[in-house]
């Protein structure tokens, strides 16, 4: 599509590399060059280069002895986290206030990215999620160095602290391809760079011996699943001739036999990132693996980078369509997801209560939480049943209850994360009794860590209860959809996802058990030997809890704000 | 020289803690003014609800900061401020019934609300900060306020003061919130805030296996609830749609009570049925399970014996004064009002359980012989009369069920201090671990003596009042199965007056210590105690002799739902 033509259809097109193009990706390209200063800065040195056959030495300055200033250990993470803060700030900029302008980027006759609503609004959660992460890390790498008084340069390992921010920094880049991209290959390949650098990151917790074996794990697991989801991938173009969103949409019918064959196995590749069952068996490993603030990232916001997936295929590619033809095939995925919602809740429920490592638990609760998510979307996929002309508010306001979900989750299971991150600090959180008397040794972590657990539990009027509230009102409602005539109805005329709903709320009251005993054990027991004193200091880390903590309550007594966003975001999908 | 220090010490936390107060008390006082467009004052949102949760939480994370033994030092001071913080709702809520402060007009029909405030909360969903009063919510808010400082003053020397008196004051305001909420989800939240200072009440002050009967109270009691808000969610899309501030953005719709009440009574009326009977029947269920549990009622009783066993005895007095009777509230206030044809559907089940609650709480307790165990036990037995009165369909039943929770909410607490002195002073919970309780400590042989025959039901004192009321209503509906909780009556009358036989009598003339005080005199209850129990004991007495003075309001509220909701639904 021309960006004439484009524009002439009323959408705001821009050629890819055209001078438009620039200005409407600008907060991306904050983070390339924060990415390429990261590369430079700290290699900057007194090197000088000289000119052969002759005496003359023009300065280089990459390499030789460093600079104090710019050789500083300090510098990479303060670099990184100024940069995402940046992009952050651009972002948020616009979409609070409403007016994302949506610009769809062309190339010939393919569209790559569109920028709206939706994208900006799980860029922004990426970015909220890894700025916390770095800045969580900017105490935490050197975890030795709290105790003896050595030189800068034996404390710091300079060179790997530059790689752990360059990491950070392409996950971010490469999820916020996957939210802004509009063409499932353009997709795959920043889903693919996000997941290359997360294996790395989670291979990155030196300090524990099981840092690199978890990240071995990870990275052969993953990359299976997304071979298997780049698989599917081609059979979907095998049978369609196309990957472009819109056009895969126009395409898409049940009927056809590889077309469901694909669906599944590209499930396969978005499902293992969502950490649903029956592929969620890595990301115990990897969390418990990885240090904290990483392991939070791949609970929120690969997770979320997972969510766009299955939302971009199962919404906008294969929702019963509006043509006119509702069949049951058009929407045989609801069957297999709400199946799969509700073994994975129970699943990462009951296998929570057994883990005794804060880590797996949290891991397998986030497992739980992906339940969550796919009951939801089946809910979605059950939108329209009975009837065609079902108001598309019903979907959307799913949509937007999975969207917050995403959102708050970045509050307190990250925090959660980072409050680990803090043990850690001074050696190690895997066993629970790591965390016994931190309530009494410092009590605002303590209690911080507790109103975590309790958000996540979701117990009121905490943002995990508003998000747990906002999907199941989500789902009942679709459940109820315009049944209710003369003010008399029966059970029975209630579409069957209410029992996801249900499900869920008995899930929740499991997952109670496992939450509470971690506050139990930090308001109850008394602190290991070797662990009596207050915690490390660890200043950044401690205001990234304290924004989590902050958001955790916020989001829950005043959530307006941020359900207006994501309705807006789920509004800006494809639904016509 | 050391004693000019603490006292200096003192003065200092005195005046830092009362700074503190004084400015969120300013800010309490002006808050109302400028919230609200009206002129009228907002009486219950801030001071009868926000006030005691923002002032526990000061208190609360200011003890945080504080060092072990800084903490005592600082107890006497947040201990005294606390008290005086509970005493502000205690006393707003009296004059809002002596109409010292305000003109409050407490006839109200069915449906209408004293002191009724609105704010809008979440607008997308139609969430409201609705709050008011009737005839059913104002008895239980002020048993509330009341019981706050009397468990206050009555546990004054529990150790750790600097966070165990402030909970209990974190607790008071979520369970007012819980009373005087008047929107589904805000009923909601607060229904499960109480849920945490008890938790915390039961975990750090409790018994041996707190551990254990914290999370078993916290879990038993959210599963339930969870259940119920499925309910409510289901309930609140089944309304039809509407517009305007109190309707939510996205859905249309709203969590608004008194909206959900006018729809039922119009759909309710004359041969109409609200949703449908099955729609009612489910969503009763629902509704009823998260309320039967909290209440409790046999078979979901179990977490209440251990909950009461571990919980300090602060903990058990609120939770068996105020916090089994939002069980019994949201019953009377949810499905009940909303679906009296599920109620008929369900009246002969309702009873069973009623009465297997009472029989089988009152065979338990003989065979106790943990002191508290057995008054917890009595918990479960007087619970059931409250199903009874619900069952029997009658407006005396009714009144009678409403009487009975504010009775119970005295005598209860009662129960559970003279419990908590007995384990206090003696170390012991057995019954037979110690005889002759009247020659070591006439008071709290007198105050035990007291309280067992308010339980068992002695004409004159409140309880008595509740049993006959209950017992004519029943007789109307069941006939001749009267004798069956005549009998428990009996049982209940021979538990009490046998443990009070072995604990306060027998033993010779010299009695028989406890061993678990290894030989020491045992020592009369303290003074505070003595304070609590004997304005317990004063309340007690008064509304046995005029119970009129509950009663009235009730029976008011009682003859509104019959009229509107059971006569008007063709029932």
């Amino acid at each position: 599509m021309k960006p004439e033509e484009c524009n002439e259809i009323g959408m705001n097109c821009t050629e890819a590399f055209s001078t438009e193009f620039w200005t409407a990706i600008s907060p991306e390209l904050v983070m390339v060059i924060g990415l390429v200063a990261l590369f430079i800065i700290p290699n900057l040195g007194n090197s000088k280069f000289r000119i052969p056959l002759t005496k003359l030495k023009i300065p280089w300055f990459l390499g030789g002895k460093r600079f104090a200033i710019t050789g500083s250990p300090a510098i990479p993470g303060m670099l990184a986290t100024a940069t995402i803060f940046a992009t952050l700030g651009m972002m948020a900029i616009d979409i609070i206030d409403g007016s994302v302008k949506t610009t769809t980027i062309t190339s010939g006759d393919s569209i790559l990215f569109k920028i709206d609503a939706f994208s900006r609004f799980f860029e922004i959660l990426f970015l909220v999620a890894v700025l916390l992460a770095s800045m969580a890390t900017l105490d935490r790498i050197p975890a030795h160095t709290f105790k003896g008084k050595k030189s800068m340069d034996e404390m710091y390992d300079n060179r790997r602290q530059a790689d752990l921010y360059i990491l950070l920094l392409t996950t971010a880049i490469g999820m916020c391809l996957v939210a802004l991209a509009q063409d499932l290959f353009v997709l795959f390949v920043g889903l693919e760079l996000a997941s290359l650098s997360t294996y790395i990151l989670v291979a990155f917790h030196k300090e524990s011996k099981s840092g690199a074996e978890s990240g071995v794990k990870y990275f052969i697991v993953g990359s299976v699943a997304s071979g298997i989801g780049l698989y599917g991938l081609s059979l979907m173009y095998l049978e369609f001739g196309t990957l472009q969103l819109s056009a895969l949409r126009d395409a898409w019918s049940g009927t056809s036999t590889l077309g469901i064959i694909a669906l599944g196995l590209v499930l396969v590749g978005f499902g293992f990132k969502v950490s649903a069952a029956p592929f969620h068996f890595a990301a115990p490993d990897a969390y418990a693996g990885a240090n904290s603030p990483v392991a939070g990232v791949l609970a929120t916001a690969s997770k979320a980078m997972g969510m766009i997936g299955l939302i971009r295929v199962l919404v906008v590619i294969t929702l019963p369509d509006s043509s006119g033809t509702l069949s049951e095939e058009s929407a045989i995925w609801l069957y297999a997801i709400a199946t799969l919602s509700v073994i994975t809740m129970t699943w990462g429920n009951i296998a929570a209560l057994g883990s005794t490592n804060p880590k797996r638990m949290l891991a397998y609760s986030s497992v739980a939480h992906a339940g969550y998510m796919l009951a939801a979307l089946s809910a979605v996929g059950a939108w329209r049943w009975g009837e065609i002309d079902a108001p598309v508010d019903y979907a959307q306001a799913i949509v937007a209850a999975v969207l917050f979900h995403l959102f708050v989750l970045v509050a307190f299971k990250l925090g959660a994360f980072l409050v680990l991150g803090m043990l850690e600090m001074e050696g190690g959180a895997s066993r629970l009794s790591a965390l016994s008397g931190l309530a009494r040794r410092d009590p605002l972590i303590g209690t911080a860590m507790f109103i975590f657990m309790l958000a996540l539990a979701g117990v009121p009027p905490l943002a995990g209860f508003m998000s747990k509230f906002l999907v199941i009102a989500g789902i009942v409602s679709t459940s109820v959809g315009t049944v209710w005539v003369d003010g008399s109805v029966s059970f029975s005329d209630l579409h069957w996802v209410w029992w996801l709903a249900l499900a869920m709320f008995l899930n929740s009251a499991i997952s109670v058990f496992y939450y509470l005993r971690i506050g139990v054990v930090m308001f109850l027991d008394i602190p290991e030997e070797g662990r009596r004193k207050p915690l490390p200091y660890g200043a950044s880390i401690r205001m990234a809890i304290w924004i989590c903590l902050v958001a955790t309550v916020i989001l829950g007594l005043s959530s307006d704000t941020l359900i207006d966003m994501c309705y807006r975001a789920a509004e800006s999908l494809d639904w016509d | 020289m050391s004693g000019t220090q603490a006292l200096d010490i003192k003065n200092k936390e005195f005046m830092l803690v009362g700074g503190l107060l004084l400015i969120v008390a300013a800010l309490m006082a002006f808050f109302p003014y400028m919230s609200s467009g009206d002129s009228e004052v907002d009486w219950i949102s801030l001071p009868l609800v926000g006030f005691p949760i923002i002032v526990s939480c000061i208190l609360l994370a200011f003890a945080s900061q504080e060092s072990r033994s800084r903490k005592e030092v600082i107890a006497v001071p947040i201990r005294l401020f606390t008290l005086a913080a509970s005493l502000i709702p205690l006393a707003i809520s009296t004059s809002l019934f002596f109409d010292w402060l305000i003109a409050v007009d407490w006839n109200l029909g069915y449906n209408e609300y004293a002191l009724e405030k609105e704010y809008i909360w979440i607008e997308t969903i139609g969430v409201s900060w609705h709050v008011g009063m009737d005839g059913l919510s104002f008895p239980m808010v002020w048993l509330t306020t009341f019981l706050i400082p009397v468990t206050i003053v009555t546990t004054w020397n529990e150790k750790d003061g600097a966070t165990y008196h402030p909970l209990l004051l974190m607790m008071g305001g979520a369970l007012i919130g819980v009373f005087v909420a008047l929107d589904l989800f805000l009923f909601y939240v607060f229904w499960e805030l109480t849920l945490i200072p008890m938790f915390f009440l039961i975990l750090k002050w409790g018994g041996k296996d707190r551990r254990y009967a914290s999370q078993k109270f916290f879990i038993y009691t959210f599963a339930a609830s969870v259940i119920m808000l499925l309910g409510l969610i289901t309930l609140y899309f089944l309304q039809p749609e509407g517009s305007g501030p109190r309707y939510g953005t996205v859905t249309n719709r709203t969590f608004d009570m008194r909206v959900l009440f006018t729809n039922a009574l119009a759909a309710n009326e004359g041969d109409g049925v609200f949703l449908g009977k099955d729609m009612q029947n489910i969503l009763f269920a629902m509704l009823m399970l998260g309320f039967l549990v909290k209440l409790p009622a046999v078979p979901f009783h179990t977490w209440l014996p251990d909950a009461h066993v571990q919980a300090p005895t602060g903990g058990s007095m609120l939770l068996a004064g105020v916090m089994l009777k939002m069980g019994a509230y949201g019953m009377l206030r949810l499905p009940v009002a909303l679906f009296p044809d599920a109620l008929i559907f369900y009246q002969d089940i309702i009873m069973a359980i009623g009465l297997i609650s009472l029989v089988w709480g009152a065979i338990v307790c003989l065979g106790q012989t943990n002191l508290k165990r057995m008054v917890a036990y009595s918990s479960v037995s007087h619970m059931g009369i409250i199903l009874l009165g619900i069952a029997s369909m009658q407006p005396i039943g009714y009144a009678a069920a409403l009487f009975m929770m504010f009775a119970h909410g005295i005598i209860s607490p009662m129960l559970f201090a003279v419990c908590g002195a007995f384990k206090h002073h003696y170390h012991s919970m057995e019954i037979g671990a110690m005889r002759g309780m009247a020659k070591w400590s006439p008071y709290l042989a007198v105050y035990m003596m007291f309280a067992w025959m308010a339980s068992l039901g002695l004409p004159l004192l409140a309880g008595f009042v509740a049993e006959l009321m209950l017992m004519i209503a029943y007789w109307h509906t069941y006939g001749w199965w009267i004798l069956l909780p005549g009998f428990v009556l009996a049982i209940t009358a021979a538990y009490y007056l046998w443990s009070m036989q072995r604990t306060i009598f027998e033993g010779g003339d010299e009695g028989q210590p406890p061993e678990s005080l290894n030989g020491e005199t045992p020592p009369d209850i303290t003074t505070s105690e003595n304070i609590g129990m004997i304005i317990l004991a004063f309340f007690t007495i008064l509304f046995g002799i005029f119970p009129f003075i509950a009663l009235d309001m009730m029976g008011q509220w009682t003859h509104e739902l019959f009229l509107t909701v059971f006569e008007g639904g063709g029932i």
